[in-house]
């Protein structure tokens, strides 16, 4: 999987493209904990190079979310491509995240700079 | 956030009691979302108690017994604790069973969470199995085409109080597609079931010393029968002298008496030990021990807790080849010997295709290992809590 990783003014962004799952999953994580640790809490993952997610990426997502609320931000999601989204609305997680069509869109929500 | 959670839970010996368990455990982890844990939980045998101790690190849990298994009254008791005790959110670890081995009494248990709900209070099912997917004649609950088609219609008209919770987790994408079709039901949600072990336990180097040991787990006689099993390991003893049987667990609430019948009709099968209940601290020398993990079953009611167990302790499995069990053993990774249930050959020759090939036993418990490993419970938890947050919004 590829993985990009940017910022924007307060914001995170990382950018991944590829199969993410469970083989994939460890430098995300450490990427999340290295944004929480260093007093980031907005977030974006940009998941339009994603084809595949599974159960276990999904809970490293839901494991930043629930960091990111816990110290006041967020993370959210934007481009979603439909067979992900099918993963996120079969476990109702598209519920949970806040999921933006665009990674512009997405950074606007947070109504910072 | 204030959690009850109606379940079993060990020293009882109900189904899901190993489910309950795990979840409650690391439910307790949880101080930053979790205030407090309000267990609703099944009456125990005479002597016997629910006990929690209390850590620094651990979100205080208060126990109410407050159903017992078989009972007609179940659901107003559960109600009623939950208007005395006043959660913010009430989880129900369910299956179609839990509350009674009767027809009526286990429907009648199953309205707790509709009459929850209806009681103002928000409400999560994690429902175990689905009604659709059960063969009721071979899980005990048929007997005749009429019978059946009545416990059926039964069956629909609870499942559509259960959908009146306010979430209903179930942990086979199957069961989603079924329940959004037929009920049309859009509070349906996927959770998988995740790991029981903790993270940090290692893949096993070898296989264990000592004979050819294998075991299988659960509570027997409905759908989990062994008689199949038996025959198969008497089968392949002339070849395997030496190897050992390990019936581990108790009889299914509703067929007492089974494994006892068992003993008696198999006395001249050498090299079969019943270990009776299986505690907490047992579980892992009795998995750690096998060589592989046989599932006898005759139907199934569900994803297997015990697969993920087996997977959890790196172990191969050995599977009947039923709708359930297949699918779930190629949707979450895992890797098995399928036998054609109720075949004694069959599942000798997949038993044997286990036991003597070391290098392919180590490599199915290693597959097996990453798929049970690979999402602990705690992080299942986690997406619980994340939809009580949601729901808790509205």
């Amino acid at each position: 999987m590829e993985i990009n990783k940017k910022t924007s003014g307060s914001i995170a962004i990382l950018q991944l493209k590829g199969r993410f799952d469970a083989h994939e999953i460890a430098p995300v994580t450490a990427w999340l904990q290295t944004q929480i640790d260093t007093g980031i809490f907005h977030v974006i993952v940009n998941l339009e190079g994603v084809n595949f997610i599974d159960s276990t990426a999904l809970a490293s997502l839901v494991r930043g979310l629930k960091h990111c609320r816990e110290k006041g931000g967020d993370l959210r999601l934007c481009v979603l491509q439909p067979a992900v989204r099918v993963i996120f609305e079969l476990t109702r997680l598209d519920k949970a995240f806040n999921i933006l069509v665009t990674e512009e869109e997405a950074a606007a929500s947070f109504g910072i700079s | 956030m204030k959690i009850a959670i109606v379940s079993t839970h060990p020293p009882g010996k109900g189904s899901l009691t190993e489910y309950g368990y795990h979840f409650i455990r690391f439910l307790r982890t949880k101080t930053e979302n979790v205030s407090e844990i309000i267990l609703l939980l099944d009456e125990l045998p005479a002597g016997e108690k629910y006990e929690f101790g209390q850590e620094p690190g651990q979100v205080p849990v208060s126990v109410h017994v407050c159903w017992k298994f078989g009972a007609m009254n179940n659901a107003l008791r559960i109600r009623q604790t939950v208007l005395e005790t006043k959660p913010d959110v009430v989880l129900f670890n369910i299956q179609f069973a839990s509350f009674a081995g009767g027809k009526v009494a286990a429907t009648l248990g199953l309205l707790a969470p509709w009459l929850v709900r209806s009681s103002g209070f928000k409400t999560a099912v994690l429902l175990h199995n689905i009604m659709e997917t059960v063969n009721l004649k071979q899980a005990g609950f048929g007997g005749n085409p009429v019978i059946e088609t009545v416990i059926r219609l039964f069956g629909n008209m609870v499942t559509r109080f259960i959908l009146q919770a306010n979430l209903v987790a179930v942990t086979i994408p199957k069961y989603v597609e079924i329940l959004e079709a037929k009920y049309h039901a859009n509070n349906v949600l996927l959770a998988p079931h995740g790991s029981f072990e903790e993270t940090n336990r290692e893949m096993p180097s070898a296989v264990p010393a000592g004979p050819p040991n294998i075991m299988t787990f659960g509570k027997f006689g409905t759908y989990k029968k062994v008689e199949v099993l038996v025959e198969a390991f008497e089968r392949l003893l002339p070849d395997h002298p030496t190897a050992k049987l390990v019936i581990a667990g108790t009889d299914n609430p509703n067929v007492k008496g089974y494994l006892d019948g068992i003993r008696d009709k198999y006395a001249r099968v050498p090299n079969i030990t019943f270990t009776g209940y299986v505690s907490e601290e047992q579980v892992p020398i009795i998995f750690g021990d096998s060589w592989v993990v046989v599932f006898p079953y005759t139907s199934t009611t569900g994803s297997s807790g015990v697969l993920h167990q087996a997977g959890g302790y790196g172990k191969p499995v050995v599977l009947p080849r039923l709708g359930d069990l297949e699918q779930l053993v190629i949707e979450e990774g895992y890797e098995g010997e399928f036998f054609e249930p109720e075949s004694p050959e069959s599942l000798a020759e997949a038993i044997c295709r286990v036991i003597d090939h070391p290098e392919r036993m180590m490599e199915m418990g290693s597959v097996n290992f990453m798929a049970a490993t690979g999402l602990p419970i705690t992080e299942v938890v986690d997406w619980y809590l994340i939809h009580f947050e949601q729901l808790l919004k509205k």
